[in-house]
């Protein structure tokens, strides 16, 4: 019997397999709920800063039936505080998050520091992947990374940042290229602990931010660089793209990742239509996983397969409220589809 | 020199083509010449931002752009803004509190709706990012708000506006302020869901629906 390592990695190989596969990557897409929390006994915001805890807690996603794969980190604030930004960890509902701007302009890039991987929460996230690797097999191990974009504008102010990649664009670009290279190194050192897959997400560098020319300039060709860089260290890489994507689909074609996942406003059928030959991943609301009920979440799940998803998933994170039923319905449908 | 209409057309034309620098001259400029300086603001530079708008609404600017345009209108409202009279208003302003709510601090969306809001005549009031959901509570209460926007960017943060709402019902003001939603997890069925008064997807679109909430008509 294929296992669920195997189905998703012959899934990024672009091969045929009995089902979609059925995941939720970490990261800026979280399947940590308060429910998984209690079910479990291991909390945020420990987890965060602790690798066995939250080696534990990536188990419990798989234990619990309720995806796939294991994931880790859980949050989007690794390389942001590891390049020198504030962050609060958080609490049992809230996620980490970016509380104070290590560089106020684009023009101080040069006093950011490189992220030290032997320390701190990329440690962290790097040790509980080995854990992971040591103590588990069959599943796929998730490492997250944030995209360029984001990292970028968490690390710089936002504001004045999405300015200057229109009025310093050479100076821009030379930022982008440190934070993509950090980016970079953190990506590989996850596949050199034991990552499968990597997933990248860029929320703060979606074409309705950026428009379609600088979508291209800067998070296409940064996002094309972690790719190509986990490629060649040996690993398959999901790209998921927020937001909407009509004025950027050829741009987005041009990105050379293994899959696609997409927000909930996008339909897969058109994305299938617009991206062909790249597996597709998506896109069950986190909306109604948290506010309705198992049977809407099942005609979801059924909607997404249909539309042909390859690997069914939430549309982004899932909401820390989101019952533990409503969030296993989405397996046990995707199981029922085997042939 | 040049007239009243050829200035207040450069002024709408800087802050349309993104001339954070140049604006400036030319307000001077316009002040100096004597002309009227409400007109200034409403005939030049909101005009300008306007234009902006509706380039974004077709889809040909985009946020940074109109991050870029608000930087010229800003600059513009710096020379006219002390030639105000004392007494001059832009007529009876409707108040708004603005918030990214507690557990989020991605406040881009949140400033573009409060530049676009200003720029259609409402007074604002910024609670930043982050923001602890009674802060909005007591703001409004205090400045007697019309209007309480909230944004979030994250799917974890969302019950954050629910229970903002709640509150309002718990203090026993929730009608006589009206509340909007938004943020790109957030959907009009979720605004519906929560008992909000208004969703709207974006900055532009959020003006029109905040008018429409506060009986305002252009």
């Amino acid at each position: 019997m294929i296992t669920a390592n195997e189905r998703l990695i012959k899934i990024l190989s672009g091969k045929k397999v009995d089902r979609p596969a059925c995941i939720c990557p970490g990261g800026m897409m979280n399947m940590v709920t308060k429910s998984l929390q209690d079910v479990c006994g291991v909390y945020l915001p420990e987890a965060h800063t602790d690798a066995r805890m939250m080696a534990d807690l990536a188990k419990a996603i798989v234990d619990e039936k309720c995806f796939e794969n294991y994931g880790v980190p859980f949050c989007m604030t690794v390389e942001a505080e590891g390049l020198g930004a504030a962050c609060t960890m958080g609490t049992q509902f809230f996620e980490p998050h970016v509380t104070g701007y290590a560089i106020d302009t684009v023009e101080d890039y040069g006093k950011l520091t490189p992220m030290d991987l032997e320390s701190g929460r990329a440690k962290v996230t790097l040790d509980a992947i080995r854990i992971l690797k040591a103590e588990t097999s069959d599943y796929p191990i998730i490492g997250n990374v944030v995209g360029p974009v984001s990292v970028a504008s968490s690390v710089c102010e936002p504001t004045r940042y999405y300015k200057q990649l229109r009025q310093k664009r050479e100076l821009a670009h030379e930022y982008m290229q440190f934070v993509t290279d950090e980016i970079i190194r953190f990506a590989v050192a996850e596949v050199e602990a034991g990552a499968d897959v990597i997933a990248l997400s860029d929320p703060s560098g979606t074409g309705e931010i950026l428009g379609p020319k600088f979508f291209d300039e800067y998070a296409v060709t940064y996002i094309n660089q972690v790719v190509d860089a986990v490629r060649a260290a040996g690993a398959k890489i999901i790209v998921h793209i927020c937001g909407q994507m009509k004025s950027v689909y050829d741009k987005v074609a041009k990105i050379n990742s293994d899959a696609f996942s997409f927000d909930a406003v996008v339909s897969l059928r058109e994305a299938r239509n617009n991206l062909p030959g790249k597996a597709i991943m998506g896109n069950v609301s986190t909306f109604a996983i948290e506010m309705q009920d198992e049977s809407t979440v099942e005609k979801l799940t059924r909607a997404c397969y249909s539309n042909g998803s390859d690997i069914i998933s939430p549309a982004c994170g899932l909401g820390m409220g989101s019952e533990l039923r409503n969030v296993q319905a989405v397996l046990r449908t995707v199981e029922t589809f085997a042939e | 020199m040049a007239s009243k209409e050829e200035l207040l057309q450069k002024m709408s034309d800087y802050v349309f083509e993104m001339e954070d620098e140049e604006i400036s001259d030319v307000c001077e400029e316009y002040i100096e010449a004597g002309y009227d300086p409400l007109d200034g603001i409403l005939h030049g530079l909101v005009d300008g931002m306007n234009r902006a708008s509706d380039m974004y609404d077709q889809e040909e600017y985009f946020v940074t752009d109109l991050l870029l345009c608000s930087d010229a209108m800003y600059a513009g409202l710096d020379v006219l803004r002390p030639h105000l009279p004392e007494d001059a208003s832009m007529g009876e302003q409707k108040k708004a509190v603005i918030g990214v709510v507690e557990g989020d601090t991605h406040d881009i969306g949140k400033n573009l709706v409060k530049i676009m809001m200003e720029t259609a005549g409402f007074e604002m009031y910024d609670l930043g990012r982050d923001v602890p959901l009674d802060s909005f509570v007591e703001k409004a209460k205090e400045v007697d708000a019309d209007l309480i926007m909230m944004s979030t960017l994250m799917t974890t943060t969302m019950p954050g506006m629910k229970e903002v709402i709640q509150k309002l019902k718990d203090q026993g003001i929730r009608d006589s302020v009206k509340v909007m939603v938004g943020g790109s997890p957030i959907s009009m069925k979720y605004a519906e869901d929560i008992g909000a008064d208004g969703y709207s997807r974006n900055a532009v679109e959020a003006v029109e629906v905040a008018k429409k909430l506060c009986g305002i008509t252009d």
